[in-house]
């Protein structure tokens, strides 16, 4: 969850946006830390420099715990 | 109510008598068109029609500075035209449209493409180009719009021409959360949507059905088998239609999946040569870049079968980088990276991405160590549109190049 959050700063920051101070694993990438489309994108680059896994290769996932889900191999 | 354009996210909603009385209000009509409120773009233009006065065109996130590269003059300094009472005659909804069957020849609209070198360059179209692929008809007086391009660029112009011409409700979508998307379609009850992969591929997945959606169109990149069944199932009475069209030339060709075939009309004025998909002047808009009587778009297809020609669009000839539907031109952005102080060599790539296709992404030499990668990107927010910006930057000691001393795109 650390270092998701760590990724989540990273993109927000490269686009000037507020920094989060906690995700759950309901917390929405679009609608609670205001991602976009091309936000997104750089979130799945980075996820997948991280852990070796393209989260949105099988459609879009809507939650931090979904992406969990998918990091865990569910 | 006859509604005219729709935004659930700012709760906005005109209907037709709305347009009509800003219309009859205006005092001042200015050229340049540079704002990120859809409904007084879609006014705008339908003002510069009404008078037979050009319109330009500008992305709502041009900075001052790419206006004046672009048009030679900052929006500041350029003359308004006084309206004067002309348009308050204009009684209804049946009337306005009826003038709008009477459009001046003088009238253009310009708008700015991602040029192949530099720049973005400089595209204009009459009426009868920019409306040639129009459809009007009595079938079509029933269409609602889910309106999913940017407004300033040719896929929304032709969306918006599309919808206007028929008197058809535009709906906004783009830009709006999957939530507020869904929504719209539901409430008014959205018959067709024209929009990128991307924009589909954001929709996914989605456990409810959309009935009321008759037709999807899509276009500017590939469309996958995927994303394509997975739309089946959320809209299944749609009819799913790939288009293919350029800012240059407007929609050419309209194929089932991905085979395009090159309708009757257009017979001896669209051909492919040595497997470069090239169009004739006639076809085209106007832009000092069209000198000769061919356009190569520089889209590469493969073909499926010779009688009839059918055919697939595999990849760019020049170096173009599809984000989203957003054509990039990596030196464009690897020119105003390179005028950063501090960088002495860049290289500006593709890395292919499940969201949007490709993202754009550099290797940066730097001859200054305190040069960082904030510092860059906030001269680059004043120089590129968002989407041109790298998403990663990565320093390195010395650029990658091909085996011919190319850089290498990916």
């Amino acid at each position: 969850m650390e270092t998701l959050k760590t990724i989540f700063n990273t993109v927000l920051k490269n686009r000037g946006k507020q920094e989060i101070t906690e995700i759950t694993e309901t917390s929405s990438p679009r609608n609670d830390i205001g991602f976009d489309s091309l936000d997104l994108a750089e979130l799945t680059v980075r996820i997948e420099a991280e852990y070796d896994v393209d989260i949105f290769v099988d459609g879009v996932v809507n939650t931090v715990g979904e992406i969990i889900q998918k990091l865990e191999g569910k | 109510m006859s509604i005219f354009y729709a935004d659930i996210s700012k709760n906005q909603l005109k209907n037709w008598n709305n347009l009509i009385s800003d219309i009859k209000q205006t005092e001042i009509f200015s050229q340049y068109c540079k704002d990120a409120d859809f409904y007084r773009v879609f006014k705008q233009i339908i003002l510069s029609l009404l008078l037979g006065k050009e319109i330009i065109l500008l992305d709502d996130d041009f900075s001052e500075d790419v206006i004046k590269r672009l048009t030679g003059n900052s929006i500041s300094e350029t003359e308004d035209i006084l309206v004067n009472k002309q348009l308050e005659s204009i009684e209804s909804k049946e009337d306005l449209l009826h003038r709008l069957q009477k459009v001046s020849k003088e009238w253009r609209i310009t708008l700015f493409t991602s040029g192949t070198t530099g720049l973005p360059k400089r595209v204009s179209h009459s009426f009868d180009s920019i409306t040639r692929f129009v459809q009007k008809s009595k079938n079509h007086s029933s269409s609602i719009w889910g309106f999913a391009y940017n407004p300033t660029h040719m896929a929304g112009i032709q969306v918006f021409f599309q919808a206007l011409l028929n008197g058809n409700p535009i709906v906004r979508l783009f830009g709006l959360s999957k939530e507020q998307i869904f929504e719209s379609i539901s409430d008014f009850a959205i018959t067709n949507i024209s929009a990128t992969p991307t924009f589909y591929r954001l929709l996914l997945p989605e456990s409810n059905q959309y009935p009321t959606v008759r037709r999807l169109t899509s276009g500017g990149e590939k469309f996958d088998e995927k994303t394509i069944n997975a739309l089946k199932q959320i809209f299944p009475n749609s009819k799913i239609t790939n288009v293919y069209a350029s800012t240059e030339a407007g929609t050419l060709l309209a194929s089932n999946g991905n085979d395009f075939s090159i309708k009757s009309e257009f017979k001896g004025l669209i051909k492919i040569v040595e497997n470069e998909l090239v169009i004739h002047k006639s076809l085209m808009g106007n832009s000092d870049t069209f000198s000769n009587e061919w356009y190569h778009t520089g889209d590469m297809v493969e073909i499926v079968s010779q009688n009839p020609l059918n055919f697939r669009f595999i990849s760019r000839k020049n170096e173009m980088i599809n984000v989203g539907g957003y054509k990039v031109n990596p030196h464009e952005v690897e020119e105003a990276i390179r005028e950063i102080d501090g960088v002495s060599d860049v290289r500006v790539f593709a890395k292919s991405n499940s969201v949007l296709g490709n993202i754009i992404c550099s290797e940066i030499v730097k001859n200054n160590d305190s040069l960082d990668e904030s510092l860059i990107r906030n001269q680059l927010q004043t120089k590129l549109q968002e989407f041109k910006i790298p998403r990663l930057i990565k320093f390195a000691d010395k650029i990658s190049t091909t085996r011919t001393g190319k850089i290498k795109r990916n």
